[in-house]
């Protein structure tokens, strides 16, 4: 089975080897003892590297561990939390009444949940992302307090935590992480979803040049009726270095008080009913300038940066509720009886079982590897691997929710059963905080760019070509072909993966070896122009959310397995077979990513697209259509 | 295999030899020799259908002396001067009544088939199942192998090969019933089964060949098919048509209308990019353009600019603060190379853009002013850009003949225009 897939992938090779000769270029890709080409420590994120064909264990191996105090601290705050959600929270009472009580609300509040990261000199929490991704694990019990909590403050009160000044954080982060006030994030518009440049909410200096008035709408904000603190985002004219006047935007700490803000009726949602969304107008409201956010037209970064930090919790709060639904779904087939066995014994469900508990166990790896990322000091750039966690968690959260309904046949449909609630909440996940579809293209193309600076200056040179290079070339991509065994370093002496896993390490090190060469492949090949070819770029971001999975379960199952914690030996199982599903999966994606490889079907599926797009309808003939 | 051969040499043979019968029936009798030898050589393929199967109608303008047809009279029409399928289906049967032994059956069938558009029944499979049922069934199987090889009684196969011919001209599909008379009629190893054969394989297939269909009855209205038209025009589902101005007919001719109607399409697409035209490089409208429809034929007039010089083009900017998500461009300083470029060497004559089109019941300059005035309320950029009208005279297309509706066609040829022939072009600065 390996045997085959490394052939065809050596046949693709060579392959594109005819080619690279052709283009008589090609500079000595990366050796594999020395890692050149690293310029700074700041860029050095992990999987930037994985775009180089390296790997980067700096903070990746081992897994990131808390110290044992940390541990005691947040375990004081999850016993109670846990208590609460178990026993305080109706869920299906906030699904139906589309509202969470305000004694829910305000038992929330006084655990602190609403300032969980704000620091403790603004009366919060202060606990590290670590921290805050454990805890989002239990809030995940229900979805609407979930979403209403992350909308609170991952992302609508973190815009003034991260780049507010002195008296913004004192003047809003101590109300805010009381629950006092909530916060909302106002930046969707009707014509605007992720194009910064149709934002269409205006505001303009007044005379006084003291305040900004604000005008327009915005849509489907969560906490749009609760919020009393909103972080707005608006064009506003700006003066360029050069004189001329420019539209950008600019964020804005805009309170309720400050008046004429409106809000619309809450939406009627198909999940997370509990949690408030509705639009939210702003007519002539005056902000004062002290209360702009970051710079005027420094706005887009801050939107940027704020959807960016937001996201890696997505998979702690998806793992938390895995685990939940596994229980669950445990108790009930190992005690439901069909032709006198439980259906634990049959092969379908327990397949099921294995696959909800590998997925649960990669997301979990992936979040607090990324969790511990983040808390290193020196705020590293994490934002692919924040997206490649939300994007594989949100997926993986429909698929096992739906096995999970499926286990349970017909109960699973029942609304007097949670199954169905946990279905329809967790559909939003692969929409909101920006769309799978868009996340992808971000890590595909995040990465490309940092592998094309790289890799730019080396391709002019091959291009320009000279003999050597030419010969160095053809003599590696003919070692490639006849099957090299990588090394990049997990496998060593002493092995940084255990060996228990070094089959595993194996694979993912080749994997991210021919990545890397594919990466390579695909620049010279496509150039800029790898901006249009989206339906590559998702390629090229599966495999890396698969790469990133690998490394994760790698380090986390070592870990286990040497700090000899309980059950390891299970965490191996789940690791091997994730890595060996996640290797084929790269195999064949890799492969489709070479020139006329048969498993592209890129073109057809454009032309069947085209040809549906033009008509807008299906246009095949019905099947009991006659001509005569 | 040599059987074959010879089979098909005698097939061969004996279309020449139905070439023999026909023009030796038809035909003076002072030439049979002389053509005899020409089908003979040439075999059948030289015949023009039409001419080889149909007969043409005695034409009277060449032949002075009008010779009545045989049973004429059957067709003429009824006290009260209507011409429909019961009446075709009354004549029909009044000729098995009129003639027990059905002489001339050929002749009548002939006549029957030219008769059919009269009465609207050319597209009515029942009444070419009706029309082969005047044959006389049995009579023209061939009985032995000599018959089977030679064509058996030509006339009458050639006369069931028109009925075919005529059904495939109106895109009938022949059904069982047909397959079950032609059998008993001319056997299976006959010309107008495999004709019958051809068109079971064939017709099914052409059905649907055109990717765009016309559908089969236009709408008599000519506001209703300009509206089709130019529908059938415009790829873009979302361009929106509209009316700029409804006709009125004058009272006094009624086909003359004094304010012809005027009927536009646009594109969103097209009307941003007349947008973003440059308002001092003019826009032209042109035409009119023949459009063919089944058997009638509009016109159109468009909108259309010069192509901007490449100097001029304004390459679209990628706005630097645009996705919130994810980078639109990337900072590479190569692009695609040529080891990677799909695309064929083609010389690719890239025409100008077209803004608009529209379908006018005249085709003066007055009426397309008006057309334009309309766009301006949707295209207010367009009151600053000067519109040129460059109008043909003549269409340089052929009328329609529509002798089968009796009438004259919606659009008629381009009238009441003072340019001369050609491309004339009448600059008109700074419309409304």
């Amino acid at each position: 089975m390996s045997g085959c897939g490394f052939f065809s992938r050596g046949a693709a090779v060579v392959a594109t080897a005819a080619t690279a000769v052709r283009a008589s270029r090609v500079p000595r890709v990366f050796t594999v003892t020395h890692r050149p080409l690293h310029t700074s420590l700041q860029s050095r994120s992990f999987a930037k590297e994985l775009f180089l064909g390296n790997i980067e264990q700096k903070g990746v191996f081992p897994f990131p561990e808390i110290s044992q105090d940390e541990l005691s601290e947040i375990n004081q705050f999850v016993g109670p939390v846990e208590r609460f959600f178990n026993d305080e929270v109706d869920s299906r009472k906030i699904d139906q009444e589309g509202k969470i009580p305000v004694d829910t609300l305000e038992k929330l509040k006084s655990l602190g949940l609403f300032g969980i990261q704000v620091p403790e000199e603004y009366g919060g929490l202060g606990l590290s992302n670590t921290m805050y991704a454990r805890l989002g694990e239990i809030f995940s019990m229900d979805g609407s307090i979930t979403v209403t909590l992350a909308a609170h403050q991952a992302i609508g009160l973190k815009g003034i935590i991260l780049v507010g000044n002195e008296e913004q954080k004192a003047k809003y982060l101590p109300k805010l992480a009381s629950g006092e006030h909530i916060a909302a994030f106002c930046l969707t518009e009707p014509a605007s979803g992720s194009d910064a440049a149709s934002i269409q909410t205006r505001a303009t200096l007044s005379e006084d040049k003291k305040h900004f008035v604000l005008n327009g709408s915005k849509v489907w904000i969560t906490n749009g009726g609760l919020a009393s603190i909103f972080t707005v985002f608006a064009k506003t004219e700006v003066v360029d270095s050069d004189g001329s006047v420019k539209d950008k935007i600019t964020a804005f700490i805009v309170e309720r008080d400050f008046g004429g803000i409106t809000n619309g009726k809450p939406e009627e949602k198909l999940g997370i009913r509990g949690s408030n969304t509705c639009e939210v107008h702003f007519e002539n409201t005056r902000v004062p300038v002290e209360n702009v956010l970051g710079e005027v037209g420094g706005g887009f970064k801050v939107a940027m940066n704020i959807l960016n930090s937001g996201r890696f919790s997505m998979g702690s709060v998806v793992a938390g509720m895995l685990k939940k639904l596994i229980e669950l779904t445990a108790e009930y087939a190992c005690t439901r009886k069909q032709f006198n066995r439980n259906l634990s014994e049959f092969g379908l469900i327990q397949e099921k079982f294995a696959l909800m508990a590998q997925k649960a166990y990669v997301m979990e790896s992936m979040t607090y590897l990324t969790a511990g990322m983040l808390d290193q000091p020196g705020f590293p750039d994490c934002s692919i691997e924040a997206a490649m966690v939300k994007v594989f968690s949100s997926e993986a959260a429909w698929q096992c929710v739906s096995e999970a309904l499926q286990i349970l046949g017909g109960s699973g449909y029942m609304k007097d059963y949670p199954y169905e609630r946990f279905l329809r909440d967790s559909r939003i996940l692969l929409i909101f905080e920006g769309t799978n579809e868009i996340l992808r293209l971000f890590i595909a193309l995040t990465g490309l760019q940092h592998a094309g600076r790289i890799l730019t200056s080396r391709i002019k040179e091959l291009k320009r070509g000279n003999v050597s290079t030419v010969m160095e070339t053809i003599g590696q991509k003919l070692r490639d072909s006849l099957g090299r065994t990588v090394d990049l370093g997990l496998s060593g002496n002493p092995a940084v993966v255990h060996p228990s896993l070094g089959d595993s390490a194996n694979k993912l090190e080749e994997n991210v070896y021919y990545f890397g060469r594919t990466v390579e492949t695909l620049l010279l090949r496509f150039g800029k122009t790898i901006v249009e070819e989206q339906l590559v770029l998702k390629r090229v971001a599966n495999i890396l959310i698969n790469l990133y999975g690998m490394t994760a379960v790698l380090s986390r199952a070592s870990r286990s397995i040497r700090t000899g914690l309980p059950n390891h030996d299970h965490e191996v199982l789940l690791a091997n077979m994730f890595c060996v599903e996640a290797y084929f999966q790269n195999l064949f994606s890799l492969t489709q990513l070479d020139k006329y490889a048969p498993e592209n079907l890129d073109e057809q599926i454009k032309k069947v697209s085209q040809q549906i797009l033009e008509k807008r309808a299906y246009i095949c003939a019905h099947p009991l259509d006659r001509t005569s | 295999m040599s059987w074959v051969q010879a089979s098909l040499l005698a097939r061969g043979l004996s279309r020449g030899w139905g070439g023999i019968c026909s023009t030796a029936l038809s035909g003076a009798p002072a030439q049979v020799s002389l053509q005899a030898a020409r089908g003979l050589h040439r075999s059948a393929v030289i015949h023009r259908d039409d001419v080889w199967l149909v007969p043409q109608p005695p034409e009277p303008q060449r032949k002075p002396i009008k010779v009545p047809v045989l049973h004429e009279e059957l067709f003429t029409p009824s006290a009260n001067g209507e011409q429909d399928k019961a009446s075709f289906l009354r004549a029909v049967r009044s000729f098995g009544e009129h003639s027990v032994r059905k002489r001339g059956h050929v002749d009548f069938i002939y006549l029957a088939l030219r008769k059919m558009p009269e009465f609207g029944v050319e597209r009515d499979l029942s009444v070419y199942n009706l029309l082969l049922d005047v044959f006389p069934k049995e009579v023209f199987r061939p009985r032995n192998i000599i018959q089977r090889i030679f064509v058996h009684y030509p006339r009458q196969q050639e006369c069931g090969i028109a009925v075919l011919e005529q059904m495939e001209r109106h895109g009938v599909m022949p059904n069982t019933e047909t397959e079950f008379l032609l059998t008993q009629i001319f056997g299976r190893t006959s010309y107008p089964m495999l004709k019958f054969l051809r068109m079971k394989l064939w017709l099914t297939r052409f059905k649907n060949i055109n990717p765009y269909p016309v559908p089969r009855d236009l709408p008599q209205d000519p506001l209703d098919l300009a509206k089709l038209s130019l529908r059938h025009m415009e790829p873009d589902l979302s361009a929106k048509v509209t009316v700029y101005q409804m006709s009125l007919p004058s009272e006094s001719t009624g086909i003359d209308p004094i304010q012809p109607h005027i009927v536009g399409i646009q594109s969103p697409d097209q009307q941003a990019a007349l947008a973003r035209h440059n308002p001092s490089k003019p826009v032209f409208v042109e035409g009119p353009f023949p459009l063919w429809l089944r058997n009638k034929c509009v016109y159109y007039h468009i909108l259309r600019a010069d192509l901007p010089l490449p100097e001029e083009e304004n390459v679209e900017e990628i706005p630097e603060e645009w996705n919130l998500y994810y980078p639109m461009k990337l900072d590479l300083e190569y692009s695609r190379s040529g080891w990677d470029n799909y695309e064929f060497d083609l010389d690719e004559v890239t025409e100008g853009p077209v803004f608009a089109m529209c379908m006018a019941g005249a085709h003066d300059q007055a009426t397309l002013v008006k057309w334009i005035q309309g766009l301006q309320e949707t295209n207010p950029t367009l009151a600053q850009i000067p519109v040129v009208f460059r109008l043909a005279r003549s269409t340089g297309e052929l009328l329609t003949t529509s002798r089968l509706e009796g009438q004259s066609p919606p659009d008629g040829p381009p009238k009441g225009q003072e340019e001369d022939e050609g491309l004339q072009t009448q600059p008109q600065q700074g419309q409304s």
